[in-house]
Formats: C-alpha cells, structure tokens, sequence
C-alpha cells in the first residue's frame, strides 16, 4: 500500500492529513489497521461542517503536523503506591513485577475498534497503533487491585503522537486509575478502552493540561455488563484544542456510571467535553456532572447525549447537568445536551446553565472582608469542586489545589 | 460621621435620588437607633456606606474614626472596620461558614498588616460565640446561608459580627422574621458587643428590637433626611403615635 493509494479517499487533503497518510504509508498496516485508516479517511480530520464537531474544528486546528511544546512541568503527584505506567510519545512503559489479578500485554498488529465509524479521531488512533515498539497495551483485570494505576500520557515534544490501552475488567474485579495527560505533542491522540464483566468496577480519575501549541484528543469507550459500576471524574485545562470524548454503553442490568468532570479554560485555551451514553439494558443509572469555568479568550464546550431506547432502555435513571461559569467578558462556552429518549418508564432529567457569579453574593463577601478578586475565587472554586468530589483519594485534593492555583491566576501558563 | 450625605440609585431615567443631605454621627461607645417608614432611604444608607455597586454618592461625606469611607472599596471598608449585617442575607453555595469566616477575619487582618488568627483561637472562639447564640457546630460546618432558616440567617449575621468584632455595625432590620426568642438571643448577643470602642446603628422599621437593645439616640428618616433625633423615649411616641403623627410634626 502506498500513500498514493490511500489519498482518494480524503477530498482535497490539507498538509496535515498528507502527512498523516505519509506516516500511515510507511508501516505496513494489517487489514484492521487499515480498515480503521480507511474510516478515518471518510472525513479526514473532524472539522465543523460534521455536527459533532462543530465547536471543534481539528482541521483548521492543526493545519500541518508540527513539533509540540516540552511538557507542563507537573506538580501532580501520584499515590506512593501506585503501579505507574508510563508513555513516552511514542511507547509505553511498565513494572515488570506486578500484583496478582492485574497482566499488561503490549500488543502489536492491529485490533479490531468497533466503534470507528462515530469516533474519527479513535479511528485515527486504532490506525496508527498496534505498530512497533509498544504503543498498544492490553490491561487484564482479574480481581481487586489495591493499589491504583497511574498512567502519565507525555507527548514527547512530538509532531504526532498516537497511544491506546485496552483495559479488560473480569468478573467482579475492582481497578482504580489515574491518568494524567501533559501535553507535549502537536497532534496526540489516545483510544482508551473500558470493557467490564459483571459486576467489575472501574474508578477513573483523568487529569488533562497542555500548551497552547498541543491539540489533543481523548477518546474513550466503555461497555458495562450487568451490574458493573464505571466512575469517572476529569479536570481538563485544554490546550490550543483538547477534545475528551467518552462513549459509555449500559449493555446489562443495572449497570451504574458516573461521568463527572470539571474544565478550567484560560484565554487561548479551548477544552471539549463529549460524551455519548447509551441504555442498552433495563434499570441502568448515569449520573452526570459538568462544571466549566471560561476565562476571557477562553472556549468550553460541552455536548451530552443520552440515547435511551424503547425496548431495552426500561427503568433508566438518569441525569445530566452542565453548569458553566463565564469569568470575564470575552469568555465562550457552548453548550448541546441531548435526551433520547424512547422508552416510556424512565426517570431522565438534565440541567444546563451558563452564567455569571452572583453579584449579591459577591457584595456579601466583601462585605465581609474578602477583596473582589478571592470573592470570586473562592465562590469560583466551591461551584467547580463540587464536580471533582468523587475523584480517587490522594488525587482529589491535588485537583482542587490545581484548581485554586488557576483561580488565582496563580497557575503558570505555558 | 455622616456629613450631609447626598445618593442616587439607578441609572439615566431610573435614576432616583433617595438619601438628601442626611447628617448624623454615632460616637464610638455608643447606639444609635434609625426608624422610619417604608422608603425612607434606610436600605439605601446601609448599601451606600457600605458601598455596594449602583449606589452612588451625588454629595456629601461619611467617615469612620477619621477615615473618609467613600473612597474604599467594600472590602476595605470592611477592613477599616465596618461591619454590616443583612436585611436579607445572602447564600454562598459550597463555602462553610467555618471556611467564610476565617477567610474573612484573614483577609481583613492582612489587610490591616496583623497576623492571621490561628486555627485553635478560631475555633475556640467559633465555640464560644456560637454558644451565645444557640448556633451548633453542625450549622458552622454548612454553607453560609444556605437552607437556613430566616431566623438562623439572623443568628449567623450577628454570629460573624461577634467573630470579626468591627469598629462600627450596622444592623439592617436585624429583627425583622425573627421570632420573640431568636429577637432576644440577638439582642444579647448585640448587648454583648457593647463597648467604648464600637459604634452601633441598628435600622429597623420597629420599636420591638428597641425594648432588648436600649439605644443611647433615637434618629427618624423620612424622605432621604434625619426629620427629628430623640432619646429611646423617641420610638415609644413613634410606636404610639405612627410615623404620621411625626412627620406631620416635623413638617
């Protein structure tokens, strides 16, 4: 397969979306691998005459692949016992000893991603793993780990980077995970991948930072079988574009899921949320909390969708609420959520509001004392904190302190 | 001090000036009493010497122990020593009482160049005030104002007061939603603050408050103006008599 070949398929290429099929070109793709490049090849780059995307324009973001910045230098610091993994830009890297119920498998070749067709950026991903040296990890999750897993995603001060983890939870089994994404390439994109048997439990806690040279992409998809329990709570600063795209499926009984998450944007920052749910069984919970804060020059963007269907969807509980502050003049927040629903004995309810702090509560605190500028940071902090409260011990606090620092305009800007 | 204070509200044709030359001074040690009917201005007096955003000042000064007040921001009024407590307190969603407090009483200490009050100062002093008051450890621990009570937001205005301890305090219809209980437990907890060194003005629309805090001088204000200034004997001819009878007299 040459590049010459696959070029048809993408309507008048930018320079970036050559060099993408340039780097594709030079490894020897398998059939999944080139199938998910095809799929990616449909639409090329996400741009904003496709309606999920329409706030988020990939193409116009990154017009050609050029080197990102060095990586956030990070205060972030994960539990003393946590099994750390690690990304480099290009590979990861793992403990060789590890704890009984947990195996992590590099993976070469290409494998198989299902969900391509609605996740052009996961498409991209699946194409562009599976090659040498490791850049696909397959995590087996047999019993309850104790200690977390922390994963450091860097860019590698990269033009492109690709990465993707499998986590394949059994029976019953508990893992809690902590993923920080630093930036540091100007492309990057990862396909993170959630499939849990009955009764499994995954505590997910992601923190994403970058400059405002990186564009990133976190896609991420999760199949719960009955009774299984998905936690997810995220703290994004974004970067020059940062989409966090989650598609969850309640595929049996029961099934419980928790998406809450929190983003702070800084002028010449632009953070993305979407996620996608759907209640592929009866009597299955999403609860789900969005929190934003958009400084003047900022972007934030939250879509939700909630696909409930007639026959399967019975007895769903679920709610969804987006609250976003703007902090100055100047800020953007775009907000879309979505209730499908067709199943007539459910319980969905969803909030959205974007808004200014309240000048009276403002006036009362410095009343008390407070200058504007804490008045605001504290209102600020409490309203976004509340979103992060289900994040993994140990970590919550550094994420909140990450948040006061940004409040505080105290937060270095890279 | 207040020296022939002139404020307007509102803005281009909205624009209502409702304080017209008011003057009135409290001396430290003492209480003063403000009654008047609805519209006086008394809300507005509070707001402008507390300088909330769309009150402005058209004439006139106010002055704390020398310092001209109208220049500060609020906050810095507030570290200069003035102290208001809410007609209506307002809710401050996901911030303890415990967490408002001691960040306020910090903030004004810096900005006055003190040391921050330590934990266990704060706390024993957040236990005893509280006892005064009937405010249990449980309610400092929720946020400021939020699902309490009419009556418990009233306890919580006088509770900060006792912890940030101002140089002047203006107590803004404190009695109004309050119950004959609740009415006494912050009257004490106002009597108790009582001192050489603090000026009170206590604005209310009632004599009731008056009965559990003696005021040293009774001010009227009607129509932007101080129309008569007596002694406590001054609120019981005003609850016999109406605001009527009064204003008809001045006039």
């Amino acid at each position: 397969m040459t590049a010459t070949d696959l070029l048809p398929a993408l309507k008048n290429p930018t320079e970036a979306e050559r060099q993408l099929v340039d780097l594709f070109s030079a490894y020897n793709g398998d059939e999944n691998q080139r199938r998910s490049f095809d799929i990616f090849a449909l639409t090329g780059l996400p741009h904003r005459r496709m309606e999920q995307w329409k706030w988020s324009d990939v193409r116009q973001a990154v017009t050609s692949l050029q080197d990102g910045s060095a990586n956030r230098p990070s205060d972030i610091s994960a539990p003393d016992e946590a099994i750390s993994i690690e990304f480099d830009g290009q590979s990861w890297s793992f403990p060789d000893e590890l704890p009984e119920g947990l195996g992590i498998f590099p993976r070469t070749g290409g494998h198989d991603f299902g969900q391509a067709d609605r996740l052009p950026m996961g498409a991209l991903t699946a194409a562009m793993t599976g090659h040498e040296p490791a850049d696909t990890l397959i995590i087996e999750v047999s019993g309850k780990v104790a200690a977390p897993l922390s994963i450091t995603v860097r860019g590698g001060a990269r033009s492109a980077s690709f990465g993707r983890l499998v986590f394949i939870l059994r029976e019953e089994s508990h893992l809690d995970l902590f993923e920080h994404y630093s930036g540091g390439a100007g492309l990057a994109s990862y396909l993170v991948e959630f499939g849990l048997a009955e009764k499994a439990q995954v505590s997910r806690t992601i923190l994403q930072e970058a400059s405002t040279k990186d564009v990133t992409a976190i896609t991420s998809t999760a199949h719960l079988a009955a009774e299984a329990n998905f936690e997810q709570t995220t703290l994004a600063f974004g970067g020059k574009l940062t989409r966090i795209e989650t598609h969850l499926e309640h595929k049996g009984e029961n099934a419980k899921a928790v998406l809450n998450g929190a983003y702070l944007a800084a002028s010449g920052y632009h953070v993305d949320f979407t996620t996608h749910v759907t209640h592929g069984a009866e009597s299955c919970v999403t609860k789900q909390l969005t929190k934003g804060a958009v400084a003047d020059g900022g972007r934030g963007i939250f879509q939700g969708k909630f696909l409930v269907p007639r026959t399967v969807g019975q007895f769903t509980d679920a709610d969804m609420q987006h609250q976003a502050l703007l902090l100055d003049n100047g800020a953007e927040i775009f907000a879309k959520p979505e209730l499908e629903i067709y199943a007539d004995d459910v319980e969905c309810e969803h909030g959205n509001t974007s808004g200014q702090l309240d000048d009276e509560a403002l006036f009362y605190m410095q009343q008390r004392g407070l200058p504007k500028t804490e008045a605001r940071a504290l209102l600020t902090e409490a309203f976004i904190v509340e979103a992060l409260e289900k994040a993994q011990d140990g970590i919550r606090e550094q994420l909140i302190e990450a948040t006061r620092k940004f409040l505080r305009r105290e937060r270095e800007q890279a | 001090m207040l020296d022939n204070l002139s404020a307007a509200v509102g803005e281009d044709d909205g624009r209502k000036t409702i304080l017209k030359g008011l003057s009135l001074e409290v001396p430290a040690g003492e209480v003063h009493a403000i009654m008047g009917p609805n519209g006086a201005g008394k809300s507005t007096l509070s707001y402008v010497l507390t300088g909330r955003d769309g009150y402005e000042v058209t004439e006139g000064s106010a002055k704390l122990e020398g310092k001209d007040l109208l220049d500060m921001e609020p906050d810095e009024r507030a570290a200069a020593g003035l102290f208001l407590s809410f007609q209506y307190p307002v809710e401050i969603p996901g911030v303890p009482v415990m967490t408002f407090v001691r960040a306020a009483i910090n903030a004004q200490r810096k900005a006055r160049g003190e040391d921050e009050i330590s934990a266990p100062d704060f706390i024993k002093k957040a236990r005893e005030i509280g006892q005064i008051l009937n405010i249990d450890a449980e309610m400092l621990k929720r946020p400021v104002n939020v699902g309490f009570s009419g009556g418990e937001k009233k306890r919580l205005e006088i509770f900060q007061m006792m912890m940030i301890e101002p140089r002047f305090a203006i107590l803004d219809e404190t009695d109004s939603g309050l119950d004959i209980d609740a009415l006494k437990t912050v009257a004490d907890g106002v009597n108790a603050l009582r001192s050489p060194e603090r000026g009170m003005l206590v604005i209310t629309h009632y004599q009731r408050l008056l009965d559990h805090i003696r005021p040293d001088k009774v001010h009227v204000l009607a129509k932007g103006r101080i129309i008569k200034t007596g002694g406590p004997e001054l609120a019981e001819q005003l609850e016999k008599e109406g605001y009527d009878g009064i204003l008809g007299e001045a006039a």
